[in-house]
């Protein structure tokens, strides 16, 4: 066999690789992960290669600096998460260590430094883009301002597994986001 | 001789056979000589990316515009459905060695190249996955460039190039925050890394291969863009505190001493400046810095730059590549070349002689010296018959003339009078250099 062939094939088999474990990887957490709730903001960016998407940001970034976190530097963190009554979830408390359970999610964190005492953490969530079609996208950012006016917060819903979170809608009075601003049919 | 004059004897043999000036025996000798490199049809290359150009920017528009109504099976089947197509299209021009024409080659590996990374783009769309385009970047890049070494794709290789510039300035860009969350790779070793992935395609197993014209000056392009980068990032010197990057300005100036110097073989050193980007890019960068170092306050930052630039790896990294260099161009006689990168010298012998805090006027003075003296070395190396650039030096004077007479303390009038005097001399002084050259070449412009 030519090297050039065999260079060919190990390329190809790379290009399918790389989508199918993401794609692999993503649907095993929305077929067996528990569902999860945050509230959350939502301004609308672009982005060049995968289009217009809602920046999905966490309400709950600022915590409690875990035992042994490190003065710089983002480490990874688990968080467990607690559903509220309304079934929203929240933060309950921060590890170093890995831990595992259908609530704990893996985060980032960093020490805030611009803190004097330096004893909080601003965490990163792993769910900060729900992509849209150009069409409803700025509809959707309208409608999100809007209801922020009125002190309405929407909410990110995902699926959680083995720490790993895959974010499947945003829904805003409790509606999924693109039902919401998605054309009635006459 | 250069490639072109390579061209011009391989016109001229077939008449001079005819006219009986050389033997059939002799054009066979010069022609094996003189070879001259296939172009392997231009036109046809260009041709073949810019239709697979709008075949897969059309495929990526037309995934990314997010097909809201279809479920997540079809629209992943829309996303790996071209890329599957664009594969077998690759294979069949394969099979067809060497009797698959120039812009068959292009046109499937650009599109192959577009559909690889459409893929990716989407799934992490309709995952809604974290992250910056410029990650999805990195891994198209390293999953693309198997592609141009195969397929021989000149236009794979240019999005390869502009693909690992981008991500690397983007890598820098994240790390100078100081504060990131993402874990920032260390472009000093990825990108010495990823540009070494073009050598299977230039110069390749044969070590003959080299790029055309315009993707010289992408690579070009994309050493300086990313050595830049890297010397931004080196300069943070991991510090997740955001110390000021103190280091870049000598560590830049060294990154153009290193893409100005890159070695090339006889036939490149014959060519034309225009036909070598390496080392009018890499040149012109030096030299602009030179020039802003003939102002105190930079001065004073670049001298300063050397004491930060001197503790860190990469900065003995690139003053070995630039010492092997301009050994390499000394044995040659690339005595122009050597005499601007002479530039980058200056604040290395002129920090131990600075006190901290001093003014920087004693660089900066000494730096219009030396700018004026390599602007001498061009012109003067053209007159004792050495490859040298006239026109470049006089130009460098004039620039230098220009600067200083603009902060000068003089009135408007004598400023206009001394401009029009300078521009009159430099256009004398062109219409001089073009006579001698007619001379010098027989009657033939050059």
């Amino acid at each position: 066999m030519r090297p050039a062939v065999v260079v060919f094939a190990v390329a190809v088999l790379a290009q399918w690789l790389l989508p199918l474990m993401g794609v692999w990887q993503h649907e095993r957490v929305i077929r067996e992960g528990a569902a999860v709730r945050v509230r959350c903001t939502s301004p609308d960016p672009y982005d060049p290669l995968r289009g217009r998407y809602l920046m999905v940001r966490p309400e709950e970034t600022t915590l409690p600096k875990p035992e042994g976190m490190p003065e710089w530097g983002t480490v990874p963190v688990w968080a467990t998460l607690v559903a509220d009554a309304d079934g929203l979830s929240r933060i309950e408390s921060l590890s170093l260590v890995p831990a595992a359970g259908p609530s704990v999610v893996r985060l980032a964190a960093v020490v805030r430094t611009w803190d004097k005492d330096r004893d909080t953490v601003v965490v990163q969530w792993p769910i900060q883009r729900y992509y849209l079609n150009e069409r409803l996208a700025p509809d959707a950012d309208r409608l999100v301002a809007e209801r922020w006016r009125t002190g309405a917060r929407p909410v990110a819903e995902f699926r959680l597994l083995d720490g790993r979170a895959v974010l499947t809608d945003v829904l805003v009075d409790g509606v999924s986001i693109r039902d919401a601003v998605r054309p009635r049919a006459p | 001789m250069s490639h072109t004059e390579h061209r011009w004897l391989a016109e001229q043999l077939p008449g001079w056979e005819r006219e009986g000036i050389v033997t059939a025996e002799g054009a066979r000798r010069l022609r094996e000589r003189y070879a001259v490199e296939p172009r392997a049809g231009l036109a046809q290359m260009i041709v073949g990316a810019i239709g697979a150009l709008l075949i897969g920017t059309g495929l990526i528009a037309v995934l990314a515009y997010n097909w809201d109504d279809f479920p997540r099976w079809v629209r992943l089947a829309l996303a790996l459905g071209p890329l599957a197509a664009s594969q077998a299209a690759s294979a069949w021009v394969l099979r067809q060695n060497e009797a698959a024409k120039p812009w068959q080659r292009e046109a499937a590996a650009l599109v192959q190249t577009l559909a690889a990374g459409a893929a990716m783009a989407l799934v992490s769309q309709i995952y809604n996955l974290p992250g910056q385009w410029t990650d999805l970047v990195f891994w198209w890049c390293v999953i693309a460039i198997p592609l141009a070494w195969v397929m021989g794709s000149q236009s794979v290789a240019i999005a390869y190039l502009v693909g690992i510039a981008v991500w690397t300035v983007a890598q820098a860009a994240e790390r100078s925050n100081g504060w990131s969350w993402t874990d920032v790779a260390d472009v000093r070793i990825w990108f010495p890394l990823l540009l070494a992935g073009i050598l299977p395609l230039w110069p390749g197993p044969d070590l003959r291969g080299r790029p055309a014209p315009g993707s010289r000056l992408m690579l070009a392009a994309a050493a300086l863009v990313g050595l830049f980068a890297v010397a931004a990032q080196a300069s943070a010197g991991g510090r997740p505190d955001g110390e000021p990057q103190r280091a870049f300005f000598w560590l830049a100036m060294l990154s153009s001493v290193v893409v100005l110097l890159f070695p090339l073989d006889r036939d490149g050193i014959a060519e034309p400046l225009a036909r070598k980007p390496q080392v009018l890019l890499g040149g012109i960068a030096l030299v602009i810095m030179a020039l802003i170092a003939t102002y105190e306050a930079p001065a004073r930052d670049l001298v300063t730059s050397v004491g930060f630039a001197l503790p860190l790896g990469w900065c003995w990294l690139l003053l070995a590549a630039v010492g092997g260099f301009a050994a390499i161009a000394f044995r040659q006689g690339r005595f122009a070349v050597l005499a601007v990168a002479g530039l980058a010298v200056v604040p290395l012998l002129a920090s131990p002689l600075s006190a901290a805090d001093t003014s920087g006027w004693p660089v900066a003075i000494a730096y219009s010296l030396v700018l004026l003296g390599t602007a001498i070395a061009l012109i003067a190396l053209e007159f004792v018959g050495r490859q040298g650039a006239a026109r470049i030096g006089a130009t460098l004077i004039t620039l230098l003339v220009i600067l200083r007479m603009a902060d000068a303390d003089l009135s408007l009038l004598t400023k206009g009078l001394v401009f029009i005097v300078i521009g009159a001399g430099f256009l004398a002084f062109n219409t001089f250099i073009s006579r001698r050259r007619v001379t010098a070449a027989g009657g033939v412009p050059t």
